[in-house]
């Protein structure tokens, strides 16, 4: 009991600057969401759910909340794939090895806003370098609504790929190499030595990815408010950035706040859901 | 566990942490030395003349030091700055450098000083009309123009001439000679009218040039949607076609100024629509298109004028709580005056708010420009004067991006518009 007690002493500190960083900006904008607040109008009244209501119905909202999923699954799919795929190909590289790295690094360390405006002009569709690799064609990339949001995914796996591929790589590494030995000996190698031996063991560490990527995904907005503003025709425009209009453009500190609570919502509906598997993984392992 | 909450539930605690900040600053007692602090955004081009110009106000004022400090380089992170810590009280800075957009809502809310009683009329009427009128709301005059900016029609010389063109005086005109340039030219690499459709402020402009162009408005004088729908329906049908017809390439629907002034000064555009800046640029030793480009006004549509381009800018104001309130709008009134308006120009390439200066021989000598840019600064439009202007371009933006892609008729567009900001409107009225 006095154990149990000096447990909650020492954990105590922890707790409140968690609560104080978390918890508490939480409630903070839980509490806005319920009122009408437009500073520039004086305007402070109560609205209760009335701007959840009004979310329910508003179009631009539904856009949002459609585009920050299509965006979210696509980007944090590929970049899994692609990042076990890359970790895979590194493991069997010696040489160059750690140049790779490195420059994976590189695009992983750019600030988000940086690597955006490099994909603008990487885009352009006169003279870019994208439409020079696909054979000088003009393709308006960020100025079609049906190509914004994919060429928004592609920038968003080239910046993150690189996450989850050393995260993949440093636990591939420390897989003992006599059990692939062994497996051979046993007669099974590569498709079924992968089923076998390595994708069990990354498939823990694999899944922590996705869950930081998700997350990521989820409140990305970097890449589309420097890329296309949410445009064209709102085709991009994700939950973040119509909170972000909502907030500092519009003003409308309550409306703004809503859109917030969703937002905070979704990630913590996803956060507890990966948690569930990740915990249940760890059980029956 | 999220690393980090939300972007949107971050801001909000530190309009909180604003709120608590919120007075603590330094006491200006009997002799001790005053620090002004003045937020500005960074200036570019050749010679930054603000620190000789600091330096110039304080050897006027002794005992009072001016703090300058940049603002990031994104008008929306200023404005975000701006709102966040003028909500919150006591702001840390005395004199702020303001987009002219903001300056009727930034009154509107009583964050910045009236300046009325301390300007004379004859230092206000030495600045544009068009830069004047949108600082003032109720009569009172809130901001003092710092430089002036001004849509312009960038034109290739060379090539008009090579054909026998004068600088359209309509789109239809503009059209015309497009067609028949690349006709000419047989450049598949060489595109006709480049300007900025992308989903932003920027592309915002360029719809209210169209509207302009055409003569309608977008708000009437009490403040009501597209009072001249049918005039409307027409601007935004006919940006639409510029694009459909080819004679503007179709990815100006994603484009900025600077991503359209690249391919206009690599020479592989006919036309262009953009900020005085260019011109510059456009001007440099190593630039393709040296000696070949003018500048015109902006053509115009069946209904409208000439040259109904939209000003931009940037004004002075001052907190409205600034302890040192004096000194403050000295200098507002100093940084603005003709001499340091006459330094920014001819150091920093920005264009005056003061029509004498665009006649002074020294700085023409500089810039030949100036005389040209005299007349269409005097016939640009300020954007919609109201406090609600960013809550109208940002609900308005998909829309008119919509119709420039081609996703929605001109008439459902406005329809859909006009909804919006009705709905906008009865959220802000009490």
């Amino acid at each position: 009991m006095t154990d149990r007690r000096l447990a909650w002493i020492l954990l105590a500190p922890a707790l409140a600057v968690l609560g104080g960083l978390t918890v508490y900006p939480a409630l903070w904008v839980l509490w806005l969401s319920l009122q009408y607040r437009v500073p520039v109008f004086s305007i402070s009244r109560w609205a209760g759910l009335e701007h959840y209501a009004f979310l329910a119905v508003d179009t631009r909202f539904w856009n949002a909340a459609w585009v920050t999923g299509v965006f979210t699954v696509c980007s944090v799919a590929l970049e899994c794939a692609l990042g076990l795929a890359l970790a895979l190909g590194l493991r069997g590289q010696y040489r160059g090895r750690r140049v790779a790295l490195a420059l994976l690094l590189l695009a992983w360390a750019l600030p988000s806003v940086v690597t955006a405006k490099m994909f603008e002009w990487l885009y352009h569709p006169a003279g870019g370098l994208v439409n020079f690799l696909v054979g000088g064609r003009t393709i308006n990339w960020l100025g079609d609504p049906d190509l914004a949001l994919p060429a928004l995914i592609a920038a968003d796996v080239w910046r993150a790929t690189p996450f989850v591929t050393l995260l993949c790589f440093a636990r591939l590494l420390t897989i003992p190499a006599d059990l692939y030995e062994a497996a051979q000996v046993d007669g099974a190698a590569g498709l079924q030595a992968f089923a076998r031996i390595t994708w069990p063991l990354v498939r823990p560490i694999l899944l922590v990815a996705l869950l930081f990527r998700t997350l990521d995904a989820l409140r990305a907005f970097d890449i589309m408010f420097v890329l296309t503003g949410g445009g064209p025709a709102g085709a991009t425009e994700t939950l973040t950035v119509y909170a972000y209009r909502a907030l500092f453009q519009t003003m409308q500190m309550g409306f703004g706040s809503a859109i917030g609570v969703v937002v905070f919502a979704f990630v913590m509906v996803v956060a507890v859901a990966y948690l569930w598997v990740i915990n249940r993984q760890d059980q029956t392992a | 566990m999220a690393r980090r909450p939300a972007r949107a539930v971050l801001l909000v605690p530190l309009l909180l942490l604003a709120l608590i900040a919120g007075g603590c600053g330094e006491r200006a007692g009997s002799g001790a030395p005053v620090t002004l602090v003045f937020k500005h955004a960074k200036i570019l081009g050749p010679a930054d003349p603000l620190p000789g110009l600091l330096r110039r106000f304080e050897a006027r004022h002794p005992g009072v030091r001016v703090q300058s400090e940049a603002l990031t380089w994104s008008s929306d992170e200023q404005h975000q700055f701006y709102v966040i810590n003028l909500e919150g009280g006591s702001p840390p800075f005395d004199v702020m450098m303001l987009d002219v957009i903001w300056v009727p809502e930034f009154a509107r809310a009583g964050w910045i000083l009236d300046l009325t009683p301390f300007v004379p009329a004859a230092e206000r009427d030495a600045h544009f009309p068009t830069a004047i009128e949108p600082a003032v709301q109720s009569g009172r005059l809130w901001a003092l123009p710092w430089f002036m900016n001004v849509g312009l029609l960038y034109y290739r010389r060379d090539l008009l001439a090579k054909y026998g063109f004068t600088p359209p005086e309509t789109y239809e005109a503009l059209a015309a000679q497009v067609r028949r340039i690349r006709a000419g030219e047989g450049d598949p690499r060489l595109d006709g009218y480049l300007w900025q459709g992308k989903q932003y402020e920027g592309g915002m402009v360029n719809v209210l040039e169209a509207l302009w162009a055409n003569g309608a408005r977008l708000l009437d004088e009490v403040g009501r949607p597209f009072p001249d729908r049918e005039r409307a329906r027409e601007s935004l049908a006919f940006l639409r076609g510029l694009i459909e017809s080819g004679v503007s390439p179709a990815w100006v629907t994603a484009a900025d100024e600077e991503l359209t002034r690249r391919p206009f000064g690599d020479g592989r555009a006919i036309f262009l629509r953009n900020w005085p800046y260019a011109l510059d640029l456009f001007e440099l030793p190593d630039s393709r298109v040296r000696g070949k480009v003018g500048v015109a006004p902006l053509p115009r549509l069946r209904h409208g004028p000439v040259g109904a381009a939209s000003t931009g800018g940037a004004h002075l104001a001052v907190s409205a709580r600034t302890r040192h309130q004096a000194l403050a709008v000295d200098l507002a009134r100093f940084l603005t005056s003709k001499a340091a308006q006459r330094a920014m120009t001819e150091g920093a390439a920005l264009r005056p708010s003061r029509p004498s200066l665009y006649q002074d021989a020294a700085l023409v000598a500089r810039d030949p420009s100036l005389p040209a840019l005299l007349g269409l600064m005097e016939k640009g439009h300020p954007r919609p004067i109201t406090p609600y202007y960013l809550m109208l371009s940002t609900t308005l933006q998909p829309e008119f991006s919509a119709v420039l892609v081609g996703r929605k008729s001109p008439d459902r567009a406005i329809r859909d518009g006009t909804a919006q900001v009705e709905h906008l409107l009865r959220a802000i009225t009490p």
